[in-house]
């Protein structure tokens, strides 16, 4: 049960491109550096995609991080080959659905406490299309006009999106029900709400860069919030025969938790789509009491001894991003034979599975994913390479 | 593989807070359309809307509906978690849909599959940092929040459903704009159908009744400028917009087995559903309408269910010029020469655009054919526009016993869900 990746690109924290961001991966880099004077908490460390977007056509009804995923999509679309039309599925998922303060602050400014008048007072100065640039599936319709997607097609939001998509899209491809599909997944841990949601939890790394720990590491204090965005072109694997870089397979559960799913529950995702890897990407949230719960569940599936890598050390926490780029990093890292480390790792916590300290060599072709989002949602995959 | 039945549904709607509202309302062929009251409208262009009838959407209004969890309800209301009116209006229409589904803890291993909202805001939750006094951030420590919660109303919706009910299955979260409510049930059938869930909680809750949504809807130009309770008339020669309404309706979608296993009776099944998307424009539907033609046709083909069998088609029909005859054209197309003979209608003139609830409240509306053998009709249709040349039923509900019926909901950025339920054994 396995959908052909025939395409893929990604913008994240670490680069644009998959073989940079694998060097760096592969070295052991991460993208966190100190917040700029003026966000949330100044020295904080975050991972920022640093390159702007350069297909500013939908700028009227995106922003920065929307135009990025439609220029990712872009980029995946004409490397698969793929064509549109009735056939192209189209599934996407958006994390962090937030206000865009540059349009809105104007037409705040002026409001009186009790809200009385507000039209007047600013409302009515609101771009005719302010509405659509915060309209949930804008990115979803703008990518669907860009490749001609009329086939099926799903958006789904909020953190596990990015595995709700990924999911559907596989299922779609192989229910035969599109030719193709194109997955997108964008979202941002850094934007201002967010960032205070996030800082009020205690879920985030709070010191200062030098002393930053990996997650899985003894000191393991907070993730590094981030952002990104990814896309997939998904194929039959029959179809997609030599042009296919991946095959993957999907799975997401729940567990009904407020927070980020148990790790009973990571394990329960995974038993679905796990066939005996040796090799998985955990969800690396950094905190060793929901990390060493990861770990012990997970080891139920894959054995004590299997890699446990975990690619949000160096790119930061992607939230609903994040399956998508693990496809990506993974499929590519497999296909060179190497395995990165966890960026920062200097004092593994005890436990089951082996997180990696040091880059090494890999002959194995599969490997499996975990991400962690809430409502305890809990998304799974499984990466081959030819 | 199993039949996903609807064994229980809720609704929060202009005709008030539960089902029978909802389909009363329908039955009496009446309107709910009138002037905002729960924010000052007074200076907006547009100043009706099929407005739920409370003003503010506090535990106290909600508790005699929910008598056994004041002390929940006032705990999500100091927190502010009702400020957004979909929060509250999805609690009151999933705990109908529960109870009528004689749903209780045995019932917990069930999913969630819901939409909530068409945009990104949730500005009642920022307001506070606007307070001098809201945010306290203390050098060195975690910023302290007393009033401030910021949160995704995607989650929010979500969480606090699966807190209240207590669900452990899969969950997701629908964005699709205003099709996501359709999408939604849609989702729940297909979860019961392939075994990945026996029971889903289902369905969607909207609300743009609030300055920004209103005032954003109102600069986007979508909306009738009316301003009666007649402003929005599908399929009509004189229409000229939309009118915004609010509410929320959810089900209860489980295998039939499982339904029957526990004694629960089925309402209607759903038999199929598909999806497209237009590709056409963020702003306009494909003028030929062959994507949603697309949508019905995959739905029908799915539910096994031939063209001239479909008994009532419930549109979107939002009551815009350019909408409506796509629908229109959509709807002759995939049901060809039977087209003439098979009742269409639009519940929008009544109770509003629900938005990312409309499918979903127009499912619950599809009820009405399949329970009481009536065919809602579509409020405030006089004068049948030529270009939408279809049997579009009326202001009055008319009798009819039909088998099958096809809900189409078309969104906002061209995407398209259609789904047929199909009367149940008793």
């Amino acid at each position: 049960m396995t959908a052909a990746v025939t395409g893929w690109a990604l913008r994240t924290p670490l680069g644009g491109e998959a073989g940079a961001v694998c060097a760096r991966l592969l070295a052991g880099e991460r993208a966190a550096a100190p917040a700029p004077e003026g966000y949330v908490r100044d020295g904080r460390p975050i991972c920022v995609v640093a390159a702007p977007p350069r297909d500013l056509r939908h700028r009227r009804f995106l922003p920065r991080l929307g135009l990025l995923a439609i220029e990712a999509a872009a980029e995946a679309f004409m490397a698969s080959g793929a064509g549109g039309g009735d056939r192209l599925g189209l599934f996407s998922g958006c994390g962090g659905l937030r206000v865009d303060w540059d349009e809105t602050l104007p037409a705040l400014a002026g409001q009186r406490p009790d809200g009385a008048a507000a039209w007047a007072l600013g409302l009515r100065g609101l771009h005719p299309f302010w509405l659509l640039r915060h309209l949930s599936n804008n990115v979803h319709a703008l990518a669907a006009t860009d490749h001609g997607a009329r086939g099926e097609g799903s958006a789904f939001g909020g953190a596990g999106s990015g595995a709700q998509a990924l999911q559907a899209a596989v299922r779609a491809i192989e229910a035969g029900a599109v030719d193709a599909a194109l997955v997108l997944a964008h979202d941002s841990l850094l934007e201002a709400e967010a960032a205070v949601e996030l800082a009020a939890g205690g879920a985030v790394a709070t010191g200062a860069l030098d002393a930053l720990a990996a997650p899985y590491d003894l000191a393991a204090a907070g993730f590094v919030p981030g952002e990104a965005v990814a896309a997939l072109v998904l194929e039959p694997v029959d179809r997609a025969g030599g042009r296919a870089l991946a095959r993957v397979d999907a799975a997401v559960v729940a567990d009904g938790r407020e927070g980020a799913p148990a790790g009973a529950t990571l394990a329960r995702a995974l038993s679905r789509v796990a066939r005996g890897e040796r090799i998985i990407d955990g969800a690396g949230l950094a905190n060793p009491a929901l990390d060493a719960a990861e770990r012990a569940a997970l080891a139920g599936v894959t054995g004590a001894d299997a890699i446990l890598l975990a690619l949000s050390s160096a790119t930061g926490q992607l939230g609903a991003a994040t399956p998508l780029v693990q496809v990506i990093a993974l499929g590519a890292l497999l296909r060179q034979g190497r395995l990165p480390p966890i960026a920062g790792l200097r004092r593994p916590a005890p436990g089951p599975l082996r997180p990696l300290a040091a880059a090494e060599p890999t002959g194995e072709r599969a490997a499996l994913a975990v991400s962690a989002g809430a409502p305890g949602v809990a998304g799974a995959l499984r990466v081959e390479v030819p | 593989m199993s039949r996903a039945v609807i064994t229980g549904a809720g609704a929060v709607s202009a005709f008030g807070v539960g089902l029978d509202a909802l389909l009363d309302g329908l039955a009496r062929g009446e309107g709910a359309v009138g002037p905002i009251r729960s924010f000052d409208a007074s200076a907006f262009p547009v100043r009706v809307a099929g407005e739920v009838p409370v003003e503010a959407t506090t535990a106290a209004w909600m508790l005699p509906h929910l008598p056994r969890f004041g002390d929940a309800l006032a705990r999500w209301s100091a927190e502010g978690t009702f400020r957004d009116r979909k929060v509250p209006f999805a609690l009151l229409a999933a705990a109908e849909a529960w109870r009528r589904a004689g749903c209780g803890p045995a019932c917990r291993s069930a999913g969630l599959s819901v939409a909530f909202g068409i945009e990104h805001t949730f500005f009642e939750d920022l307001a506070a940092l606007f307070d001098g006094s809201a945010v306290d951030w203390r050098r060195g420590e975690e910023p302290g929040l007393p009033r401030v919660r910021v949160r995704s109303r995607f989650d929010l919706g979500a969480r606090v459903l699966l807190e209240h009910f207590g669900l452990e299955g899969p969950v997701a979260v629908h964005a699709s704009a205003c099709a996501g409510g359709a999408l939604a049930v849609a989702h729940a059938a297909a979860l019961v159908e392939r075994g990945a869930a026996s029971i889903v909680l289902c369905g969607a809750s909207d609300s743009m009744l609030e300055p920004f949504g209103f005032g954003g809807f109102c600069r986007l130009g979508a909306l009738s400028l009316r301003n009666t309770p007649d402003a929005c008339r599908p399929f009509d020669r004189s229409r000229d917009g939309l009118i915004m309404g609010e509410g929320a309706a959810m089900f209860v979608v489980e295998a039939e087995e499982h339904a029957r296993a526990r004694g629960a009776r089925p309402l209607a099944t759903v038999l199929g559903w598909s999806s497209s998307q237009d590709a056409h424009r963020l702003t306009a539907p494909r003028p030929d309408g062959a994507a949603s033609r697309r949508a019905m046709e995959g739905a029908l083909r799915r539910a096994g269910v031939a063209p001239e069998a479909v008994g009532y088609v419930n549109a979107h029909g939002t009551g815009t010029p350019l909408n409506d005859v796509a629908e229109a054209r959509a709807i002759r197309a995939t049901l060809g020469a039977a087209a003439e003979r098979i009742p269409v209608s639009s519940i929008k003139g009544a109770v509003g655009h629900l938005m990312a609830a409309s499918g979903a409240i127009e499912l619950a509306a599809c009820l009405l054919p399949l329970t009481r053998d009536l065919l809602p009709g579509t409020a405030h249709h006089r004068d049948r526009d030529p270009e939408c040349d279809l049997d579009i039923i009326g202001g009055r509900p008319r009798h009819a016993r039909v088998e099958t019926v096809l809900s189409n909901s078309f969104g906002f950025g061209g995407q398209n869900g259609c789904v047929v339920l199909g009367r149940s054994a008793p």
